[in-house]
């Protein structure tokens, strides 16, 4: 069955200029918003509504994504721009202030991303100089950074954390221990590669290096799990290739590629639905399109929505990947 | 930041945009000469693979060439087929110009030299391939020579029309972005022409009034065709100058900012609001051209750069080549030398080989490597955001299924004015839509109540015959009156029915056709099988033989449903006719049939039916059926031969209920009293024993026993 796409809202962010990242909270109650315009805006979308709560201020350039972050923490949200800055903001008592200001980066910081919130308070951000820094939340309002230099030649252009779930999990019994852990994120960079980083006695290390991509990777989106033994990251690149990763082992070492679609365009997001089982692609000829694995592990693209109609446009069945 | 570097003095040329990896090719300098004075020439091809984040490049191919270099450039000509990976042209000494194979060079199969002609006189020292066509590629050397080239007929070139005078050299010939028959080529004068190839004529020549531009690099602008750029190699006019050719009499604005001669300029293709130029003051500055603000600079070298040039498919990477002899690679998005640092460490440490050269089973530390403070020079990324790191679309999955879509709208033919929606669109995404709205509308018909219509829908946009059956059925039962529906719906309809079994009984058609017989059971379902058609006979002989094979126990049930008399009973049993069915039965003399359905029939049609039988049925057995079974045991009492008085006796005991058994047995005694002699009038008194009536019993014995007898007494005393 074909999915339905139906807009349901449509929030006039009126930014001044191009909207680079929008994200929903974990209700799906408010939306932030960020643009080049330098701003980053905060909405109440209850109900079909679109009540600006916050226009946040503070960045000397572009914003290109914003990040909420688990709601036990409270309502924190972070934003990275292209004047170097990432900026944590914080609702205290309604009134939205910036808490935490991170400089450490000397280009353009591209991606932000919080980590699963069994882990704490930890952000990581991807910078076009080529480094990826982690921040954790100590208490007491200190942050502590780590940084990864040159995990991208060039530059760093999306970080996605590994949800905190053990591969395989929801199979194997129950040890009745506390599982064991392992902090895990992916990036992409403008080297061409999808990298694989993992926390090894406090230290961050590479742990896999993808190849596949002919040209910057502009997105990576590991995949949310249900504990199932697959691990699975979906990366898009400026090469109009969409690649889905699988790795299948517990040690996480042999990942495989395999090609959803080549797009005639750079593709700039690909999102997983909560699920997991759909991943959307979103590219530069300004279509958003559905994707979904059949049983027999093909990809198909299962929905076009066409943002001007607000809709579902013609559904292209049975678009199979083009190996 | 400085990404990678080799030390060559040479003329560079990055791989054209779709190729991958990407490759930088050098050929040496024809116009320099190091402390060797050596005049060896050599082209080179290198991998610049951005994975490694040493400064190094790895040589993937090289040969000797005959003649050095004044330029090289690197086309897409017979790219996917004859030649996969593009082709070099090299502009040399004496009007050489040499085709190479790049796929030859990298693999080292095969004479390289793909073509190779002396037409020009004087250095070649102006390259370019038409963008829009591969095979076609434009050059220029001496006295106002351009050439354009067909390279699948390289031997014989042409000219884009009369050579321009005075004669002069040509530095720069470059074809427009947007139209492809538009070139334009620059002399050291500072003047400017621009050929139309089809008119094969100069259609407007550019120059400067103040006569001081000293032409040395020229480029057209990337999305607009009638703008380029032209820079001054001049000290006294170190500018960069934009024009437009729709007001040719003057410069559109003048880039300034280089203190010395500009030497070379590079548009970059993926943001026009980046321009390349490199100067005799050391510096490499990017513009904005259209703002004429410097957004980006590399700090101070100790060299000129004779050549900048944006790397096509990587469009934050710059190459620039020094007259020190270095071609440096560079990100104009900033950051820092501490890679370069690292680099160095690592190098020290893989030279070693293994981890443990000196065999102690323990591997050595990393090196440390002090930090250099000096060296750790922060470039500051260009100031204004690049085009192609700002993402312009977007979309993200929410919780519960929801999708968050925005982008920019590109209205075609607008390229210069795009429009950025600020919406944000919130859409639900639903996967099982048919399931979610079939369980919708169930939602709705039962909170509502209308579930008939909600059935009739359905029976409408049923696509199957069963399922639109399914809902009537249901839509039925949901109804008033469901029954009768049901059977209309089967196809049975009582009116109907009731007005064949009329028929059928007034017309007498049933009699005519003979009755199925026992031994001929399976010829009602033969006949429905077969029904009228014409080749009876064959295949009911066929399938004769067929339901030979049938044992008889294995046959199922055929319910008929024709016009004969089995049909029309079946049929009216299917209504529930009963009535109908056993008058069918009797007139067709089928007792049995008819009385068993008047049991199903109820009472009021079995006595009916059972009053009719015995009225068929005359024989003295029939009499005492009739009387137990319609229950008239005052017949029996009143008809029975006086001799069987015992039997009616019995009969009454047996059937009679009770506030009837005492007058019965009171009337049989009476009827024995009167009618019968002396034994029979005894027998009276059983009869009247047995209904209790003392009083009768008394009066009939004493009448019987003229004296007076002791139970007489006995019995009026009980």
């Amino acid at each position: 069955l074909l999915p339905q796409v139906s807009v349901i809202n449509t929030v006039d962010t009126s930014h001044e200029d191009m909207i680079h990242d929008a994200q929903m909270d974990y209700y799906g109650t408010r939306l932030a918003t960020c643009s080049s315009d330098r701003s980053v805006k905060i909405f109440d979308v209850r109900n079909g509504g679109q009540i600006l709560i916050a226009d946040l201020r503070g960045h000397e350039g572009p914003v290109w994504q914003v990040a909420w972050a688990h709601p036990m923490y409270g309502n924190i949200l972070a934003s990275c721009s292209y004047d170097r800055k990432v900026i944590i903001w914080k609702e205290e008592n309604g009134t939205w202030e910036k808490t935490y200001e991170y400089t450490g980066h000397d280009s353009s910081v591209n991606s932000v991303c919080w980590a699963p919130h069994d882990y704490g308070l930890i952000l990581a951000c991807g910078s076009s100089d080529g480094a990826i820094s982690l921040l954790s939340y100590t208490g007491d309002g200190q942050w502590e950074v780590k940084k990864i230099s040159n995990a991208h030649t060039i530059g760093c252009n999306a970080v996605s954390w590994a949800p905190a779930v053990v591969p395989g999990s929801l199979i194997e019994q129950p040890s009745g221990q506390k599982p064991n852990y392992i902090k895990r994120f992916a990036s992409g960079g403008c080297d061409n590669l999808v990298k694989i980083w993992k926390e090894e006695e406090g230290q961050w290390k590479e742990e896999q290096k993808l190849e596949a991509h002919s040209d910057w990777v502009r997105d990576v989106a590991w995949a949310p799990s249900i504990g199932l033994p697959t691990s699975t990251i979906a990366s898009c690149s400026q090469d109009g290739r969409v690649f889905i990763w699988t790795c299948d082992d517990a040690s996480g070492n042999s990942w495989s590629p395999k090609l959803l679609h080549k797009f005639n365009d750079v593709v700039w997001h690909v999102s997983w639905s909560i699920t997991a089982n759909i991943l959307a692609v979103s590219g530069g000829d300004n279509k958003v399109t559905l994707w979904k694995e059949s049983v027999d592990g093909l990809w198909a693209c299962i929905s076009d929505v066409n943002k001007g109609q607000g809709g579902v446009s013609a559904v292209t069945e049975g678009q199979q990947n083009e190996q | 930041m400085k990404l990678k570097e080799i030390e060559r003095t040479a003329v560079q040329a990055w791989s054209p945009a779709n190729n991958h990896p990407i490759y930088l090719a050098t050929g040496t300098s024809a116009q320099q000469l190091d402390a060797s004075f050596s005049t060896n020439a050599n082209l080179e091809i290198f991998e610049v693979d951005f994975r490694d984040p040493s400064l190094d490049m790895k040589q993937k191919g090289a040969l000797p060439a005959s003649n050095r270099f004044h330029k090289l450039m690197w086309g897409n000509f017979g790219n996917g087929s004859a030649e996969p990976s593009g082709v070099l042209v090299g502009g040399g000494d004496n009007g050489v110009l040499t085709m190479y194979s790049v796929q030859r060079i990298l693999t080292s199969k095969g004479d390289p030299v793909i073509g190779q002609t002396e037409k020009h006189s004087g250095p070649v020292r102006a390259l370019d391939f038409n963008p829009f066509q591969s095979n076609l590629l434009a050059s220029g050397a001496n006295d106002s020579e351009i050439f354009i080239w067909d390279l699948n007929n390289f031997s014989v070139p042409m000219t884009p029309g009369t050579k321009s005078q005075p004669h002069e050299d040509i530095s720069v010939v470059s074809w427009n972005r947007q139209v492809q028959h538009i070139l334009s080529s620059a002399h050291p004068s500072g003047k400017a022409v621009v050929w139309d190839l089809r008119k094969n004529e100069p259609i407007i020549k550019v120059s400067d009034h103040s006569n001081r531009m000293h032409c040395s690099g020229m480029a057209w602008h990337p999305e607009v065709a009638t703008q380029l750029v032209l820079s001054s190699e001049d000290d006294r006019l170190p500018v960069i100058q934009i024009w437009d050719l729709r007001f040719a009499t003057s410069p559109l604005s003048q880039l300034e900012g280089h203190t010395r001669g500009v030497l070379a300029v590079s548009w970059c293709q993926a943001d026009p609001e980046l321009l390349l130029s490199s100067a005799k003051d050391n510096r490499i500055l990017c513009w904005n051209p259209s703002m004429g603000e410097v957004v980006y600079e590399l700090p101070i070298r100790s060299q000129w750069c004779f050549d900048v040039q944006w790397c096509p498919r990587n469009p934050s990477v710059f190459s620039a080549a020094t007259f020190d002899g270095w071609i440096n690679v560079y990100s104009v998005m900033g950051g820092n030398l501490e890679a370069q640092q690292r680099t160095q460490a690592d190098k020290i440490s893989s030279s070693f080989n293994n981890l443990d050269p000196f065999g102690t089973g323990q591997s050595l530390p990393p090196l440390q490597v002090p930090e250099q403070v000096t060296q750790t020079t922060l470039i500051p990324p260009l100031k204004k955001p690049p085009k192609w790191i700002r993402r312009p679309v977007g979309v993200s999955f929410a919780f519960g299924g929801k999708l968050i879509t925005f982008g920019h709208t590109k209205a075609p033919g607008q390229q210069m004015q795009q429009t950025y929606p600020h919406q944000v669109f919130i859409s639900q995404v639903t996967t099982e839509t048919e399931f979610l709205l079939r369980s919708k509308e169930l939602q709705m018909a039962l909170q509502s109540g209308n579930l008939l219509d909600y059935c009739q829908g359905k029976i409408q946009t049923a696509k199957l015959p069963v399922d639109e059956n399914l809902w009537n059925f249901l839509k039925v039962n949901l109804e008033q009156d469901s029954r009768t529906k049901l059977l209309k719906l089967l196809g049975y309809s009582k009116e109907d029915l009731q007005k064949k079994i009329t028929s059928c009984l007034s017309n007498g058609i049933p009699d005519k056709q003979p009755l199925p017989e026992a031994g001929d059971k399976n010829a009602g379902p033969d006949q429905l099988l077969m029904n009228s058609s014409d080749d009876v006979a064959a295949v009911s002989s066929s399938s004769a033989f067929f339901d030979n094979l049938i044992p008889q126990n294995m046959s199922t049930l055929e319910i008929p449903v024709t016009e004969d008399t089995d049909g029309l009973i079946s049929q009216a049993l299917l209504l529930g006719n009963f009535e109908g069915a056993v008058e069918l039965c009797m007139r067709a003399e089928r007792f049995a049939d008819a009385i068993i359905l008047a049991i199903a029939g109820g009472d009021k049609l079995l006595k009916e039916t059972q009053k009719r039988y015995f009225a068929k049925q005359k024989t003295n057995l029939s009499v005492l059926l009739s009387s137990i079974v319609q229950q008239n045991w005052q017949d029996i009492v009143c008809m029975c031969d006086l001799q069987s008085w015992k039997e009616a006796l019995a009969i009454l005991l047996t059937y009679s209920k009770h506030e009837d058994y005492t007058q019965l047995c009171d009337m049989l005694g009476a009827r024995l009293e009167s009618e019968g002699d002396a034994a029979l009038s005894n027998d009276a008194c059983l009869c009247y024993i047995s209904s209790g009536n003392v009083e009768r019993l008394v009066e009939c014995w004493v009448k019987n026993h003229e004296t007076s007898s002791p139970l007489a007494l006995q019995v009026q005393a009980l």
